[in-house]
């Protein structure tokens, strides 16, 4: 098997799932701080500080096109703090992956299957993502390619049906910014955090065919999940209206249980978690993926695929014994705590590999 | 070749009855054509058995060289055979030959005999491979090189509908057991030198003549190089038929689904080679192999370029949505009586709800009895000769069916959901594809009944994720949709018109992209104006 290559367009796939099934999965500008109806300018607002740490996480890597961040951190920073610093990374995919199954584990118990354990759900997407992860990089983007089109359907069915609600209860939205920026700003924390997702980017973009662009896509799939954002966010504020929005674990998901169309299609929620549980997976198992590359390239590993059996058991672990309940999950979800915390997972490594980056210019501009 | 030496024998010694098989092999390869005919009689003779199909005809030239005529009954053209005595034993006659040239004597008897391909053999093993296709051999006495003549008569099944893979336009041929027959049903449709047919022989005992065909500078000559490599690696005493063939070389050798088309139509073949694959034959088998095949090729019938486009595409797309039925439905009826209720509406669900009023099964155990019923009904129905087979459609349907409604062992909604899945099971083109998406079905259902829709997603991520890591010959399986190739799909998923269809499938024709000119868009006529129209048409 020669080297794998992605496309940018796969790459766009899955990057647009990857956001858009965690942040429409328990919309973080609703439930996370008190915007309450300008939850949707909160979503406008994430979108310009997500695209500033996209700019600090692809920056780098555009710069080394044919390296992963494990290979240029050791460059950078010497063998052993590179590999230290790498830990960050894989940390980081791990703790996301998990976090992903976790929120996966909650829509669903919470959504329709209350009696089945968590356990079980959450291993079954361990199973799956673990075998995408360990076909490869191109199996999960080849998946993506296949999957995009129902996941991509389901969301705007579910936005389609929600128009004459929407147009009914409207009046939900007003008024507009009454409490100032505050609430605002504060809304749009975590899904300018969740942002460390594309922390995938570092160990993906030597697999694409056109590194150059990949900045490009990055910034497209964040556009394209930040308008699915703003949409949800102000069908979910209508239809629901602000309180109860705030109020409820998955605001998205219980939205879609309240639409009804007509006789015949009463209850589309199924399909629409069926459809949401196809971006889980892209993303659980690029999360996989890109942990036990990293992992492998720290280790000095040739291939990665020994490491994904573990790290899925750990992921696995991880989903089950982070979080005892939906609501740890969602306190986990403040702007107080995952704030800083992810926030530190994107900065502290991009911020020292930055700096011995700058520094290595400056004394290469020395010797001339 | 590759023989196993197990026992040592000494050279020389006579075959006996002992000895067995690969002795005869090694003992065999040593015995080359002598100069003395009763020798090499006494040799052949020995070496068949005296078997009663090989026949010995003695003549002798001038009336002082003899000679033998060696063919197997019926495999022979009479007339041929005849024409080549009559030669050596009249026409011969003209020839000075009282010196003892024999060499001169053998190319006076090769310019003599008017068959369409002689060949001087010396080795035992191809005289008897050229023989058993129907060849008659000649040997002379005082010649050590048998002159085989191609005198092929042998009856073949005639070019009839392909029975398998029917259609309700289009050709009409489908392949026969006959590769001659099979390569030139290709040949008459692709008339240019740059077809090119490669030809091996694959099996120690079945010496079976395996060919592939496709087009010089088209195909990619990493694939070719992949596939003779493949065919050259197995070592096997018998091949018969193509499914041999096709489980040694296929990628994934434990994946359901199959990775090389086998079909029995030529035209088939035909668009495949055009774009890049290769078509490969199998002596003794009326399916050919495509490769590489992806997954909608399974799901394309020739029928759909015979229609019109928008038809066509209108028939891909039913097919894709049959198939989706025939895996899906029982196991999204499981999952929705078991678990999702509130999927279905109100009345529908009530509906469901009374009909399984009194049914002693759970829903899945019925869906699996059904399932499995009506499976064994399909293969009786394919194994009864063709004149009782519609009485077990009666039974199946009527009676049994019926009657386990009327019971009420099983719920009407359940024999709808069965024969629905079935009868969408039925649109996929190729049967192999079928049963992979019949066995999966069953794996769904399972799926459905433990986990409801969740498991159901659980097992559609699964598949996705083999489907996508499967390979043919290098070729993604899920070629133009995974990944995601727009250029292919308007002659894939759609069927569009064929002016429109400039290009070749990316990956198997990336050689050559284009297979025509665009801008072929058809009118009316262009001069066409309202001034010269004075009659008024």
């Amino acid at each position: 098997m020669g080297i794998e290559k992605i496309t940018n367009r796969q790459l766009f796939f899955i990057l647009f799932m990857m956001r858009v099934t965690v942040v429409i999965g328990f919309l973080p500008v609703l439930t996370s701080a008190d915007a309450q109806q300008d939850a949707w300018i909160s979503a406008i607002v994430s979108f310009f500080g997500a695209a500033l740490l996209v700019l600090i996480i692809v920056g780098l890597g555009m710069r080394f096109p044919d390296m992963t961040a494990v290979e240029y951190a050791q460059k950078l920073i010497g063998k052993w703090a590179g590999k230290a610093v790498s830990l960050i990374f894989v940390w980081a995919f791990l703790v996301i992956a998990a976090t992903d199954i976790r929120i996966y584990g909650g829509v669903l118990i919470t959504g329709f299957l209350s009696e089945t354990p968590l356990s079980f759900i959450i291993f079954t997407m361990v199973i799956a993502g673990s075998i995408a992860a360990y076909s490869g990089i191109e199996v999960i983007s080849r998946a993506a390619d296949l999957l995009f089109p129902v996941f991509l359907s389901m969301l705007v069915l579910s936005l389609m049906f929600a128009i004459p609600d929407f147009l009914l209860l409207k009046n939900n939205l007003e008024p507009v910014l009454a409490r100032g920026a505050g609430p605002v700003l504060r809304g749009s924390i975590i899904p300018t955090i969740i942002i460390a997702q594309y922390l995938i980017l570092t160990m993906i973009i030597p697999a694409t065919e056109q590194p150059k662009k990949a900045l490009r896509v990055a910034l497209w799939a964040l556009a394209g999940a930040s308008a699915v954002l703003v949409l949800a966010t102000l069908t979910v504020i209508a239809i629901m209206g602000p309180d109860r929005g705030y109020r409820t674990v998955f605001p998205f998901f219980s939205m879609v249980t309240t639409l009804n169309i007509s006789e015949f299609l009463e209850r589309i929620e199924p399909l629409t978690l069926f459809a949401w549980g196809f971006g889980v997976f892209i993303g659980v198992s690029t999360f996989m993926y890109c942990g036990s590359k990293g992992m492998a390239q720290i280790l000095g590993l040739e291939d990665y695929r020994p490491l994904v059996g573990p790290l899925a058991v750990i992921s696995g672990v991880f989903a089950i014994h982070s979080y005892q309940n939906v609501f740890q999950l969602l306190t986990f979800f403040q702007p107080k705590i995952a704030g800083p915390y992810a926030l530190s997972l994107i900065i502290v490594p991009m911020g020292i590999l930055w700096t011995a980056y700058g520094i290595r210019c400056l004394q290469n501009r020395g010797i001339k | 070749m590759k023989i196993h030496r197990r026992n040592k024998d000494k050279s020389g010694n006579p075959l006996t009855d002992n000895m067995d098989l690969s002795q005869r092999y090694r003992k065999v390869e040593e015995i080359k054509l002598g100069l003395h005919l009763e020798e090499n009689l006494k040799t052949l003779l020995q070496l068949s058995g005296n078997s009663i199909d090989v026949k010995f005809r003695r003549f002798s030239i001038n009336k002082n060289i003899p000679g033998v005529l060696i063919y197997i009954d019926s495999m022979i053209n009479n007339a041929s055979v005849e024409e080549i005595l009559r030669v050596l034993m009249i026409d011969t006659q003209k020839i000075e030959c009282r010196d003892e040239s024999h060499q001169l004597l053998r190319t006076a008897i090769k310019d003599l005999i008017t068959v369409n391909n002689i060949e001087e053999v010396n080795d035992i093993y191809s005289l008897f491979a050229k023989i058993a296709l129907g060849s008659t051999a000649v040997l002379i006495d005082g010649q050590s090189e048998a002159l085989v003549c191609d005198t092929t008569g042998f009856k073949t099944r005639d070019i009839t509908d392909p029975s398998a893979e029917t259609t309700i336009q289009g050709p009409r041929e489908g392949f026969v057991e006959t590769l001659w027959v099979n390569t030139s049903l290709i040949r008459r449709q692709i008339r240019v030198p740059h077809l090119w047919i490669e030809g091996l022989e694959i099996g120690k005992l079945t010496k079976t003549m395996v060919a592939f065909a496709y087009i010089k500078g088209l195909a990619d000559e990493k694939m070719l190089a992949e596939l003779r490599s493949r065919l050259n690696r197995i070592d096997t005493d018998s091949i018969l038929g193509s499914g041999y063939i096709k489980e040694f070389i296929t990628d994934q050798p434990f994946s359901i689904f199959p990775l090389l088309l086998r079909t029995e139509r030529p035209d088939i073949v035909c668009s495949a080679i055009l774009e890049g694959k290769v078509g490969l034959f199998v002596s003794g088998s009326p399916h050919v192999l495509v490769l590489p095949a992806e997954l909608p090729m399974f799901l394309q019938s020739p029928d759909d370029y015979y229609e019109d486009a928008i038809a066509g595409s209108f028939v891909r797309i039913l097919r894709w949505a049959a198939v989706s039925i025939s895996v899906l439905l029982p196991s999204f009826y499981v999952a929705s009586v078991n678990f999702h209720q509130e999927l279905l509406p109100t009345a529908l669900l009530l509906r469901v709800t009374a009909s399984r009023e009194g049914v002693p099964f759970p829903v899945f155990t019925e869906i699996l009895i059904m399932e499995l019923l009506f499976e064994v009904l399909r293969e009786a129905g394919i194994r009864l000769p063709a004149a009782i087979g519609p009485a077990i459609s009666i039974v199946g349907a009527l009676v049994l069916g019926e009657a386990a409604i009327r019971a009420g062992m099983v719920s009407p909604a359940v024999v709808i959901v069965v024969a629905l899945t079935a009868i969408a099971g039925f649109t996929t083109p190729v049967y192999s594809m079928s049963i992979a998406f019949r066995l999966t079905r069953f794996a769904f259902t399972l799926l459905a009944a433990v986990l409801g829709l969740f498991g159901v997603q659980f097992g559609l991520l699964l598949l996705t994720t083999h489907l996508c890591s499967l390979r043919s010959f290098g070729m993604p399986y899920m070629m133009p949709v995974a990944p995601l190739i727009m250029r292919d799909m308007k002659d894939n998923i759609f069927r569009l018109w064929v002016w429109g269809r400039d290009t070749r499938p990316k990956l198997p024709g990336k050689r050559e992209p284009y297979r025509q000119a665009s801008g072929q868009k058809p009118g009316p006529v262009k001069s066409y104006n309202k001034k010269e129209n004075k009659n008024g048409y």
